[in-house]
Parts: structure tokens; C-alpha cells; sequence
């Protein structure tokens, strides 16, 4: 029995060295906001509606869709951070 | 005045700082009968046909302004975007999420910005003017977009009949007997949420976006782009400011 709980330690040890630290962080975030990736998608529309009524050229759209990502996902994971620190901290 | 859209985009594309003429000082310009925006990105004009006609035609159907106006990539576009969005929260949400409800107790708010999406929110307006009254049933099939039944509502005894047939929420015994109508006693939201879970949050989420963003594909479609002729956003005073400086 111990065999078997040292290995398992030692594969999960494995597995979260291999793994990017970026992907254990969404996999947390994911863990403890359910629902989150739901939202990405709306950061995504309103992006690219933003960059629509300010721009004509679809270049000059695809552009200002990524800054408009950017600022929208910076400024909504700020706020994010804040209340799951509030909620830890509580 | 510039007599073709060839000249007031050449007039706009003369100034040197980045405010390319007079017609940059304002969203839009009147261009002899025709309306003209000009475009933040080459200073090229746009012409806007009926603007008002074209607000209307954008809060319709997402898009379909902009077409009007012969923007057909952007009114692709918004159409592809906000359309898809709504009907993927309706998705989402069960087809449950878009309702037109002002009872006291059940006034749902964001209807409010759902109905930005046009007319894909309406059936929503006509299930609920259509149910007034506790012996109607509703306009369109499988209570589509129909206000859910409160606790205590009375309705006629063939609508409590299909709602036990075809709703899976619902059972016999959730009616009171009260001839000539039937009386219900349990909340329809309740039973939405207990079988949608957070989907019913999310999709209302979903078609309130669309719908909200809309509002700015129409005030695209009615003054043209936002942004300012140098590619920055800024109000039309900011711009009048830059020109008289």
C-alpha cells in the first residue's frame, strides 16, 4: 500500500513539474471560478465589436480587436484577482 | 462644398496633423442630400444613405444597417458576432433565458438589454402582451419565449393540460383545480433553475451581451465609426478643437 501511495506522490511530483506553470494556473483558476472560460468568449465579442464601430479597414479591425482583448482581459482579471483575494482573505 | 464622396475624401486626406479637412470635425457631414462619415483608418468618405433608416434597419437585425449602407464586411460581421452570440446563450440557457416579464415579484430587467438585439428578441414582447389575462395561452409552440407562471397564477385548464404534456418541469399535480380554470402552485423560475443550473445565468449573460452591444452597431450605423480620423478615438469637439488649433 505505501508502494503504491509513494509512486502516486512521485507521478503527481512528475506531472506538475512537466506540466507549464501557466496551464496549472488556469487549471486552478478553472477549479475555483466555475464557469470563468465562459466569459472568454464574451471578452473576444466585445472586442471585436469595440474595434468594429472605431475602425473600417478589417486590418485596422483585427488589430484593435487585440488591443481591445488586451485592456478588456488586463482590467476584468484585475477585478477577478481582487475578489479572490478578498474571498481568501475573508 | 465638395460635390462627390471622391472630393470630400480628398479634402479630408489634405490636412497634414493627422485631421484630414473639414469633414473630420463631425461624425458625419451632409454632403448636398447625401450623409457622409469618414473612415478613421484612410480618411476615405462613407456614405450613409438614410442614417435613421439604417439605425432601424441595424436594430432589427444586427448587421443589416451596415449592409444598407453597403458595408457589407462589417455587417457580415456584427451580424455572424451578435447573432451568433444570442442564439448561442438562447442555447445555452435552455431557450428559457429570454423572456418579457413585469409582475411584481418577476420583473425581468434584462430583457431590457436583450431587446437590443431586435427582432429576435421580440417574440419575447409578444408571448407576454399575448398571455395577459389568465384564460390565454401562448402565441408560438413549446411556450417559446413565453413569461414563466408565477405562484398562484391562474390559467385556463387547456393550457395547464399542454404545459403537463410537453414541458418535462411540470406534472399534473402541480395545478390546483379551480373550475372553469386551473390554479398554479409551485414557480416556474424555480424549476427553470433547478434544471438549468448556472446555464440560466450564463445564457441571460450570453443575450444580454449581444444584445447591449448592438446599441453601438447601431450608433455605428447611424454616425459611422467612433474613432478619430488618426486612428485614435475622440468626440467630434475634440476634433473640431484639433482643426482650430
Amino acid at each position: 500500500m505505501m508502494n503504491v501511495l509513494s509512486v502516486g506522490a512521485i507521478c503527481a511530483d512528475a506531472l506538475s513539474a512537466s506540466l507549464p506553470s501557466g496551464a496549472l494556473l488556469l487549471a486552478t483558476l478553472a477549479d475555483r471560478v466555475p464557469g470563468i472560460f465562459f466569459g472568454l468568449p464574451l471578452v473576444a465579442l466585445a472586442s471585436l465589436v469595440f474595434a468594429a464601430t472605431h475602425h473600417e479597414d478589417p486590418a485596422a479591425i483585427g488589430l484593435a480587436t487585440v488591443h481591445w482583448s488586451v485592456w478588456l482581459g488586463g482590467i476584468l482579471g484585475i477585478v477577478l484577482a481582487a475578489v479572490l483575494l478578498l474571498g481568501w482573505m475573508s | 462644398m465638395p460635390e462627390s464622396l471622391e472630393e470630400v475624401g480628398a479634402l479630408a486626406q489634405k490636412s497634414p496633423d493627422g485631421m484630414r479637412g473639414p469633414h473630420a470635425a463631425e461624425p458625419s457631414r451632409s454632403l448636398g442630400k447625401r450623409i457622409v462619415a469618414i473612415s478613421p483608418d484612410d480618411g476615405s468618405a462613407i456614405d450613409l444613405h438614410n442614417p435613421a433608416l439604417a439605425a432601424l434597419l441595424a436594430w432589427c437585425v444586427p448587421g443589416l444597417g451596415h449592409m444598407y449602407q453597403g458595408r457589407t464586411l462589417k455587417g457580415r460581421l456584427f451580424m455572424g458576432a451578435i447573432l451568433g452570440t444570442f442564439l448561442l446563450g438562447m442555447w445555452l440557457g435552455g431557450g428559457r433565458v429570454v423572456y418579457a416579464s413585469w409582475k411584481p415579484g418577476d420583473t425581468r430587467w434584462p430583457f431590457v438589454c436583450q431587446a437590443g438585439a431586435g427582432v429576435v428578441a421580440l417574440p419575447a414582447l409578444v408571448q407576454s402582451m399575448w398571455l395577459q389575462g389568465s384564460a390565454k395561452q401562448p402565441l408560438f409552440a413549446l411556450e417559446f419565449m413565453s413569461p414563466p407562471l408565477s405562484p398562484g397564477q391562474f390559467v385556463s385548464r387547456a393550457y395547464a393540460e399542454r404545459l403537463t404534456s410537453t414541458d418535462p418541469d411540470i406534472e399534473a399535480d402541480f395545478f390546483f383545480d379551480k373550475p372553469p380554470l386551473r390554479q398554479f402552485r409551485s414557480d416556474q423560475v424555480s424549476l427553470w433553475h433547478r434544471r438549468l443550473g448556472r446555464w440560466f445565468e450564463i445564457g441571460t449573460l450570453y443575450t444580454m451581451l449581444a444584445g447591449m452591444l448592438n446599441v453601438l452597431v447601431i450608433y455605428d450605423a447611424w454616425a459611422g465609426p467612433m474613432g478619430g480620423v488618426d486612428g485614435k478615438a475622440g468626440t467630434g469637439e475634440d476634433r473640431s478643437k484639433k482643426l482650430k488649433a
